[in-house]
């Protein structure tokens, strides 16, 4: 695949003489995150994160569209890797200087759209939190704002309009990228101080998944359903203390995951509802069974745009195995967004996350202007508080400010 | 001189006629005359803040169908940004539009929430309710006065909505020019106050329909004013249904 994507990279750059068939978009972008606090395993307290990113999109054939896009990190907190070959797997615990993000072929043939290789496949309806989507892996670097991360797969949808029909194939696993070990969104018990914690590495699963859903869109609704077969994309830490006993070995395995899910949508007079649930059930009992639901109410007042909800939980099978599962950790919660979008070029959002308990809460506000028509500048502040025994709130040390710079091209 | 009194008996009585036409049949004929099986056009929006301040935006605009029975796809070009982002709208005879957001950023569609049809359309100074086809039928009509737009002899033409139908305005003014029944202008009224002046120029025939090649709204509460240009404008293309779905939407 890494070869086969670097000799078809120049193909898709030296595209742009093909006129409209060729689209391409960027940008750069530098970070400044700000951390308030230090953390007990981490003394960085500010960290700069540059990001090229490259996409580009040819339509070589009526039926035949060919995307790529390609990515180029720094970060100054050594999350990211410091060698320079191409990735395309996005396995790497740290993430690829120099990566392939998307690489992909579709096919069209009226209403029938077949799509293959290194994708983005996006599921449910709800905005906060989505049950349903597994074919979509995420950073978790940073916990509270992660970014998705692309599968190597094959889909084929059937669109009439009114009802599509999405069959997806994976043929290899790809994880989701935990927090760092020796970093701060890595929250140790104080059980494990003074003890060596030794990565083993990560057991992969050997065979695909699949998916299917369907997605129904009547007059006034849309609904769907959604069945996944395949693996947890959120690793369980299987850990043993080694020999001398003053260190713990562990390893990341994926427990198996079947899923049923359902989605809704309904825009009333006053508000549009949205609703998303699945059930998550793991056939090699490697992890809890569960069912995570959203329910959020949406309404566009003039400029601002709100959406509140509740999502929960509720764990009908116990597995005694430590797993990193933020979906979790963001359930049994109330959920907000609103954005205010003050003119063409400049706006305000606020996000909220709050644990029915009280015991954790996140909140972040922004506040974004655009520059001409390149540059955009963005401020922003998260503010995290809580008890350690709260998924959130052990992060409460994590509070911090964004800076960021973006030239798009 | 015989023939000439004839054919100004036939002027006088055609004149008659169309001063005999009541309000509705004005505005019926009007979108008669611009109604089509598709259309299609490269858009440049020029936002001009109230300080003077200007943003450029540029989409391509494909429809199939034709008022209340269409689909749409907008796509954005420019600024860099926003590139890819595209917005689907199904319009429906009975009740509001569906519209659905691709976001190339973050991947995934999302049904957009259309309760307030007054909201800026992406920062534009169009509200969302300025681009939906009117139904003819959802409106009351009264002829207000004759009046001259750029120059040209109009119908001045006074809409409110019917009771059935919600809207943010009270009623407008439509101007529709008497030589090709294509609206001048239209001024858009909360009670007495002025909420939005769109006005219409650049007036050409392409493919048998006379069509405004220029668009301009002014928000009055803003005081900002968006310049929408018309640029590689077609009718009737052939085009397909299973082009106008999510599915379409989000390979773009």
């Amino acid at each position: 695949m890494g070869k086969i994507a670097w000799a078809l990279l120049p193909t898709l750059l030296c595209l742009p003489g093909a006129a409209q068939n060729f689209s391409q978009r960027g940008f750069l972008e530098s970070d400044l995150t700000l951390y308030p606090e230090t953390a007990p395993n981490d003394s960085g307290q500010a960290i700069d994160d540059s990001l090229f990113r490259y996409q580009a999109s040819y339509k070589a054939l009526p039926w035949l569209r060919l995307a790529g896009a390609f990515d180029a990190r720094f970060n100054t907190h050594e999350e990211v890797e410091r060698t320079a070959h191409l990735d395309w797997q996005d396995r790497s615990l740290e993430r690829p200087a120099l990566s392939l993000r998307e690489f992909n072929a579709t096919i069209t043939k009226g209403k029938l759209t077949a799509e293959f290789g290194k994708q983005f496949i996006r599921w449910g309806k709800a905005d906060i939190l989505n049950p349903t989507d597994r074919f979509a892996p995420k950073d978790f670097l940073t916990v509270t704002d992660p970014d998705f991360l692309a599968i190597l797969a094959a889909r084929v949808t059937y669109d009439t309009g009114s009802d599509s029909f999405d069959f997806v194939w994976q043929p290899r696993f790809t994880p989701s990228r935990t927090p760092l070990i020796n970093e701060r969104w890595t929250v140790l018990p104080q059980a494990v101080d003074g003890i060596a914690l030794v990565d083993l590495g990560s057991e992969f699963p050997g065979r695909s998944a699949f998916g299917a859903r369907w997605n129904h869109i009547g007059s006034g609704y849309e609904f769907s359903a959604s069945f996944y077969d395949g693996f947890n994309y959120l690793p369980v830490f299987q850990g043993a203390f080694s020999a001398p006993g003053n260190a713990i070995d562990y390893v990341r395995t994926y427990p198996a995951l079947r899923l049923y899910g359902a989605d809704a949508a309904v825009p009333l007079r006053w508000f549009t509802v949205k609703t998303e649930a699945a059930y998550y059930t793991s056939p090699d009992r490697q992890q809890d069974d569960y069912v995570i639901y959203v329910l959020q109410f949406e309404r566009q007042i003039k400029e601002l745009s709100i959406v509140a909800g509740y999502a929960g939980d509720a764990i009908t099978a116990r597995t005694p195995t430590l797993q990193f599962s933020p979906e979790l950790g963001f359930a049994r919660a109330i959920l907000a967004h609103a954005q205010y979008t003050v003119d063409s070029n400049r706006s305000v959002a606020v996000d909220a996350a709050v644990r029915q308990n009280g015991k954790g809460s996140w909140l972040r506000a922004q506040y974004s202007q655009a520059m001409g028509q390149h540059w955009r500048a963005t401020a922003g502040y998260s503010w995290i508080r809580g008890d350690d025994s709260d998924f959130l709130g052990q992060f409460h040390r994590n509070s911090f400010a964004l800076l960021a710079l973006r030239y798009s091209f | 001189m015989n023939r000439l009194a004839a054919i100004g008996l036939l002027l006088a009585s055609f004149c008659a006629l169309v001063w005999a036409q009541d309000a509705r049949q004005i505005i019926a004929e009007s979108e008669n005359r611009s109604r089509s099986k598709s259309q299609q056009y490269e858009g440049t929006l020029e936002v001009i803040g109230a300080s003077n301040k200007v943003s450029i935006k540029r989409w391509e605009y494909r429809r199939i169908g034709s008022f209340g029975v269409s689909k749409a796809i907008l796509r954005f070009t420019a600024p860099a940004e926003v590139k890819g982002v595209a917005l689907l709208i199904v319009n429906h005879t009975d009740r509001a539009s569906d519209q659905w957001m691709w976001t190339p950023a973050i991947e995934r569609d999302r049904r957009i929430a259309a309760q307030d049809r007054s909201t800026r359309f992406f920062g534009t100074d169009f509200s969302f309710e300025d681009l939906e086809e009117r139904d003819v039928d959802q409106f009351d009509y009264k002829l207000a006065a004759d009046d001259t737009i750029d120059g040209v002899a109009c119908w001045k033409i006074e809409s409110k909505p019917k009771e059935s139908k919600s809207s943010q305005y009270t009623s407008s003014m439509v101007w529709v020019r008497k030589d090709n029944y294509v609206a001048a202008q239209i001024e858009s009224y909360l009670k007495d106050k002025l909420i939005r002046r769109i006005h219409y120029s650049d007036i050409q025939n392409v493919s048998n329909i006379w069509t405004p090649r220029t668009v301009e709204v002014f928000d009055s509460n803003r005081k900002s004013r968006t310049v929408l240009k018309l640029e590689k404008l077609e009718y009737n293309l052939p085009m397909k249904d299973e082009d106008f779905t999510l599915e379409a939407l989000r390979r773009g």
